[in-house]
């Protein structure tokens, strides 16, 4: 019925189409109406709508069976968890007011907020987290996300406003988790199946906004909800239109009938710089994205066994090429597998510097000394030849070429083969049957990364799929686990960290900037972000009344 | 006739079978299923508990089973529910024991796209019969080639940019039209007039764009067929009774020509139901192209499944239709049948 195929080819080209058209096409749209100066600063005041535009729609809103991003995004307004991340990326309680935890560092017990009140006006108490525990953890729930939950050995609620969890071990990531918990109303889901529920479709939650209409494949919109745990938030009602391409979001953005939308490379710094009508209306921010993208290498395969051809791939690869080359700039070298700026980060680690001669002394230190007439380093007669595999993501194919042209450069003969996703993990990353990937990681904000670096996490779609196996690095992550004192477990994650780098089990490559546009309309961002990025004090942002559109204030 | 008509509907049923058959095994062909999915790469889902969902969607059994379970449920017209959407019912609403209606995705996708199809199918025959008659009548002459030209451009140009072009032409540059989406914000605030209007708006470019490009091959099929009917003797005939080029043209000659669009028209039914991915991509139109692009890159298997068999019912019963069509307009072909 289809072509795929044909669709990415052209997607492909699209953006570069695209910007080449708006840059052409210099005429626009005379401005209509009051000429307001959106750059003038106003008051805060309350009310007015936010429109933005996402991708994908969600499948529904109870975030631990719905999964993808669209849901979160949209879930995010409506439910609370127990803890959440300020705008330093410290944890903060959001329906807790404290926690504690106890001296052996395997019971956590948790304190409501006096007061806190569902939004049809039910009471929220310790009940509700209990029964939102009981849904992650059951084995009909369809869940990817129960794990970290089940290593709970005993929940209790000894009074309406405390929660008290055990672990059988000290388990670190824990107050991460809790953060990570959306926490769903017993009154109204109790004796329902969570997988079937129609709640899906109209959630009752506790946070700032609350649903007020869902029109499926057109748009979600939602209400300020008068009973929020949290307080108010300044703007009434926040619209998320789904628009899956993102040139049809732009020209959306450039006819101001969205607010915001996350812009490309080319779009932020090429053709709104370029354009003094869209510098008047829009606000460019930056902000840390949430993962970085690497080369990584099989380790159970020769020669990448041997560090030396690891580190001289590494050496090979110039860092800021790519970042210069595929993101114009706009991302950061990393060097330990977290965000740049937290504590996590160790801050004496930097990349690999590009050195040429150094790669091409350790391949010869490898056994590669010969050359054929083509330049190709040679050990025993033969190249050292490999697929470069990633799936179909623009940034990714790009980054991968200019891999490929750099090792040809020390005489490594490099392919590239782009995959569609699921066929990629089923096909190769499942059955350990690659050389050589690009792909990324999430930057996590707890550090541990026990599923994907430990060496007991390698069977068949776990996450340690590179055969990583360093024992002192064992060692660390099952320290850092058991670990929750933040100060000594940042001596730990830096210590991984370092050993990490110098085994060069994968190659960090970037990690590229989030590049939202939103209309000057919308006033109390932070600028330059915070850690957190931008969105961290969204119910502070405000429109004023005089910049509001008219047509939807009604 | 009835014999006949019972016959072939009792054959689709084996030929259906047998589609469906071909379909999940191909399916199944692709690496990976749903718990392969991006959104499942992801370190806190941990792969145990993709086993257990693999198990509740019965993906751990050998493919055949999994094929009669399926075939199982369809015999009940039952077409289950997707594994991506958050268990959605593939096809029509289902109600829960509350009364809350929970809608099909089909169900949800299907109206806009068959609306968008019709619509640009009748531009297409609209646009394609008149320009295939004059390109015949002026054959090699220069409005033949002006028009050949023309729709062999609007053939030829990416839909997808000529749509991006469009919509910043109309929608950015100037106020004339929506950019994307098939309603406005307050398309529900609006009077009934309103709403009509707001939603042709909205469907003008989608339509345009996807009536572009089957414009080139209806209107050459016209031509083609008006120039072998002008040759032919009855024409010659009706010329030397003295009628009017007019009616030797639109009475004689247009009524034969049209003959073969029946067959193509019948072929077009089940494209009614497939919608494009780039174009409803591009306008954000949550049609049947994007829920099937979107269910083969989740290895949704019920909706993947549920698109095509509507597909390959369809498909069956517009050869058949085309077939009866055929029968009622041609008189050779009538006699042959009945």
């Amino acid at each position: 019925m289809e072509r795929p195929l044909l669709l990415k080819y052209l997607s492909l080209r699209m953006g570069i189409m695209l910007s080449l058209g708006l840059l052409l096409t210099a005429c626009s749209k005379a401005p209509s109406g009051n000429a307001a100066d959106f750059d003038q600063s106003y008051p805060p005041s309350s009310g007015g709508t936010l429109i933005d535009a996402t991708a994908g729609e969600p499948s529904g809103l109870i975030p631990m069976i719905a999964g993808e991003a669209a849901a979160s995004a949209v879930a995010s307004n409506i439910f609370n968890s127990l803890l959440k991340y300020d705008k330093n990326l410290e944890l903060q309680g959001e329906l807790a007011q404290s926690w504690s935890v106890s001296p052996d560092q395997k019971t956590i017990t948790f304190k409501l907020k006096p007061g806190l009140k569902w939004a049809d006006g039910k009471p929220l108490t310790s009940a509700d987290v209990l029964f939102t525990w009981k849904l992650v953890t059951d084995d009909n729930t369809r869940t990817p996300y129960g794990s970290d939950y089940k290593l709970v050995i005993r929940a209790e609620t000894p009074d309406p406003a405390t929660f008290k969890v055990s672990y059988a071990n000290p388990y670190a990531p824990a107050l991460d988790s809790w953060a990570g918990l959306q926490i769903l109303p017993e009154h109204l889901l109790k004796g329902q199946d969570i997988n079937t529920t129609s709640f899906r479709f109209k959630p009752v939650g506790s946070h700032y906004y609350k649903l007020e209409e869902w029109k499926p494949g057109e748009r979600i919109s939602l209400v300020r909800n008068p009973n929020s745990t949290q307080g108010p938030p300044r703007i009434d009602r926040l619209v998320s239109r789904f628009i899956p391409d993102p040139a049809a979001q732009f020209l959306e953005l450039l006819a101001d009938n969205i607010d915001s939308m996350t812009l490309n490379p080319i779009q932020y710094s090429r053709i709104v710089p370029s354009r003094e009508d869209l510098q008047k209306k829009l606000a460019l921010y930056k902000e840390l994205g949430n993962n970085y993208t690497y080369l990584g290498f099989n380790l159970k395969h020769k020669p990448f066994d041997d560090i030396r051809v690891r580190q001289a791939i590494n050496y090979a690869i110039d860092k800021q090429e790519l970042i210069d080359g595929v993101l114009l700039g706009l991302g950061e070298p990393v060097s330990s597998p977290y965000k740049p700026g937290t504590r996590w980060t160790n801050p004496d680690l930097s990349p690999y510097p590009y050195d040429p001669n150094k790669a091409i002394s350790l391949m010869q230190a490898a056994g590669y000394t010969g050359r054929d007439n083509e330049g190709y380093l040679l050990r025993d007669g033969k190249r050292l030849r490999f697929d470069i595999l990633t799936n179909q993501n623009k940034q990714r194919e790009m980054s991968a070429v200019l891999v490929q042209r750099r090792l040809k450069e020390i005489g490594i003969d490099a392919n590239i083969r782009v995959m569609e996703w699921a066929s990629f993990i089923g096909r190769f990353i499942k059955t350990g049957d690659f050389d050589v990937v690009l792909l990324g990681w999430g930057l996590s904000l707890d550090p541990d990364q026990y599923n994907i670096w430990h060496s007991s996490q390698q069977a068949p779609g776990q996450f340690n799929f590179i055969g990583y196996n360093n024992p002192r690095v064992d060692k660390l992550l099952e320290q850092g686990r058991l670990e929750l004192n933040p100060d000594k477990r940042m001596k730990i994650y830096h210590e991984f960290a370092s050993i990490l780098l110098a085994d060069s089990p994968i190659v960090y490559l970037y990690a590229g900037y989030g590049l939202p546009a939103i209309h000057k309309r919308v006033k109390g961002i932070d600028n330059p972000a915070p850690p957190a990025g931008i969105g961290y004090n969204s119910y502070d942002w405000y429109i004023p009344p005089p910049l509001r559109r008219n047509e939807i204030s009604q | 006739m009835i014999r006949y008509l019972l016959k072939r509907l009792f054959w689709m049923v084996p030929l259906l079978v047998g589609i469906s058959l071909i379909s999940f095994l191909i399916m199944h062909l692709a690496p990976g299923d749903i718990t392969n999915s991006e959104a499942s790469f992801n370190p806190k889902a941990s792969e145990e508990s993709r086993q257990k969902l693999r198990e509740l969607y019965n993906l751990d059994k050998p493919i055949i089973v999994q094929y009669g379970l399926w075939l199982k449920r369809m015999v009940k017209l039952d077409f289950g529910t997707s594994f991506a959407s958050h268990q959605k019912p593939v096809f029509w609403e289902t109600k829960d024991a509350e009364g809350n209606v929970i809608k099909g995705m089909i169900q949800e996708a299907l109206p806009i796209t068959l609306l968008i199809n019709v619509l640009s199918l009748g531009l297409i025959i609209f646009a394609a019969v008149p320009l295939g008659v004059v390109s015949a009548i002026t054959q090699n002459r220069p409005p033949d080639r002006a028009i050949t030209l023309f729709v062999f451009i609007g053939f030829a140009i990416p839909g997808f940019w000529l749509a991006l072009m469009l919509m910043y032409w109309t929608g950015v540059v100037h106020d004339w039209l929506p950019i994307s989406g098939i309603h406005s914000l307050n398309h529900d605030k609006m009077s009934a007039w309103g709403q009509l209007w707001d939603t042709l708006t909205h469907l003008a470019l989608p339509v345009f764009i996807s009536g572009l490009s089957g414009l080139a091959g209806i209107s050459l099929f016209i031509r083609n067929g008006m120039l072998d009917v002008l040759h032919q003797d009855y024409i010659t005939t009706a010329r030397a009774k003295g009628l009017s080029e007019n009616t030797v043209v639109y009475r004689h000659a247009l009524r034969n020509a049209m003959l073969p669009l029946i067959t193509i028209l019948g072929l077009a039914i089940p494209g009614l139901i497939g919608g494009s991915v780039i174009a409803e991509s591009i306008f954000a139109i949550p049609g049947m192209g994007k829920l099937f692009y979107d269910a083969v890159l989740m290895r949704d298997f019920p909706v993947i499944m549920g698109i095509l068999t509507i597909g390959s019912a369809l498909t069956l019963l517009g050869n058949l239709i085309a077939d009866i069509a055929y029968a009622w307009a041609d008189p050779r072909v009538r006699r042959g049948v009945m």
